[in-house]
């Protein structure tokens, strides 16, 4: 974008302006409250302040000091997506209708009511909290165990996915470092420490013997997989380098699930 | 960065000129599916909404950000065309698998004078997908420059990824495995 209002192409003069300037105003020797100052000094417009916000996040979302470990690891879940869990999930597909699949979905989310319904609290979030154990009577009763997601259908009261991480994230804890999990996919070190929290609060954890507990954990891991499992997919072949868009595209989905 | 976004709401509105014209892109697109047309026609028809629909130049620039100067006006030109055929490529075929989906259309924000985010959601049977459009108005017409996806953003990713690799590689490097790509 930079200086391209001096190469003479016609494109939309006041994109490349705002652009042009968002990305002088980018150099990694400012700090960024300088570059604030600077900024307001010269009456950037708010929209080149998003831009700018933007790219700074882009820088710091680069600090990737496990990269030896996460693209091994992103290889090894790149090859079982491919070799095993895609293969397997589409047999599967095949077997099952999507609405049943999805009605499955319904069920095991309507479980797992605990973590979003605790994690809303400790947000303050007090209303989305209420609602998860609204839908969670309206659902297990009306809509047969949770099979059907009456409370969203009929009655608007939609879920509000919150998770342990989000909930650090709030408390303006930052990701540590970028880390895949094996099989899980990516991740980072507080989003790890917080899918661990998440654990206690997750009914199907409870569940004696062990080899049960983990059984279910893995059919409703393949069962909610089955409703995106072309996600990765897509986003390899629109990918120039797979791993950056796979990493870029979690701390973005990440920080938006957090500013929700 | 949301405060901002509150306080730009009362800015300036633009009584969903940008609304309308994503609004009247996506039903036309949801017309080519819903239609008999073979698959290739289909995708002829989708490319030539596309054209219309996005700005691929803006698009070309917001992905390369700073690196955009590094390319000559020539390689920028090529860069344009072939951000634009592997993004057709990527998706077209995709979106041939969705037609029983409905487009809800929630808000229109404004970001600047010349720029709006149209927030919608796509209603699919097991989910709710938001997808936003940030817009710019050239030549009084809105054209889609990025596409935001469940909060991530499709020029972001993009911007990332070729940042990287032009952190260690040349312009022409780049072009030639986006080549390979198309």
């Amino acid at each position: 974008m930079t200086g391209c209002a001096h190469t003479g192409k016609s494109v939309s003069p006041a994109l490349m302006e705002e652009q042009t300037f968002q990305d002088q105003e980018t150099p990694v020797e400012n700090s960024p409250k300088q570059q604030v100052d600077m900024t307001v000094d010269e009456k950037m417009s708010d929209d080149e302040l998003f831009l700018l916000e933007d790219e700074e996040e882009a820088v710091a979302a680069i600090s990737d000091p496990l990269h030896g470990w996460n693209r091994a690891m992103f290889k090894f879940n790149d090859r079982f997506y491919f070799l095993v869990a895609k293969p397997v999930t589409d047999g599967y597909s095949e077997v099952v209708h999507k609405d049943l699949r999805t009605a499955i979905n319904n069920f095991f989310l309507n479980v797992s009511m605990p973590i979003r319904f605790v994690n809303s609290l400790l947000q303050f979030k007090l209303k989305p909290a209420g609602t998860e154990l609204l839908r969670f009577g309206i659902n297990s009763t009306l809509g047969v165990f949770g099979l059907a997601d009456i409370a969203k259908s009929h009655y608007k009261l939609e879920s509000s996915d919150e998770d342990f991480g989000q909930t650090l994230g709030t408390y303006k804890l930052g990701h540590g470092a970028y880390f895949i999990l094996p099989f899980l996919g990516p991740s980072s070190i507080r989003d790890s420490v917080g899918l661990f929290g998440d654990l206690f609060l997750y009914p199907i954890g409870y569940i004696k013997p062990q080899e049960l507990s983990f059984g279910i954990y893995t059919y409703e891991s393949m069962n909610s997989f089955s409703l995106n499992v072309n996600d990765y997919s897509i986003l390899k072949e629109a990918a120039i380098d797979p791993y950056t868009a796979v990493r870029d595209a979690y701390f973005q989905s990440r920080k938006a699930k957090i500013a929700e | 960065m949301f405060i901002i976004c509150i306080m730009l709401i009362p800015v300036k509105t633009y009584a969903g000129a940008a609304t309308d014209t994503v609004t009247s892109h996506v039903d036309r697109v949801m017309n080519v599916l819903k239609g008999n047309a073979s698959e290739e026609s289909k995708k002829a028809d989708i490319r030539k909404i596309a054209g219309t629909m996005f700005d691929f130049t803006a698009m070309a620039k917001a992905t390369l950000g700073i690196n955009w100067n590094k390319f000559n006006s020539d390689q920028q030109q090529e860069f344009i065309l072939l951000l634009r055929s592997m993004l057709e490529n990527a998706y077209i075929s995709k979106i041939l698998d969705y037609s029983d989906e409905k487009a809800v259309y929630i808000n229109e924000r404004s970001l600047s004078d010349t720029r709006v985010e149209v927030q919608s959601k796509l209603v699919t049977r097991s989910a709710d997908i938001p997808i936003d459009y940030r817009m710019v108005k050239t030549e009084e017409q809105w054209k889609v420059y990025d596409v935001i996806i469940e909060g991530v953003s499709l020029i972001k990713n993009y911007r990332t990824q070729f940042r990287e690799i032009l952190s260690t590689q040349s312009p022409e490097e780049l072009l030639q495995i986006m080549r390979k790509k198309g």
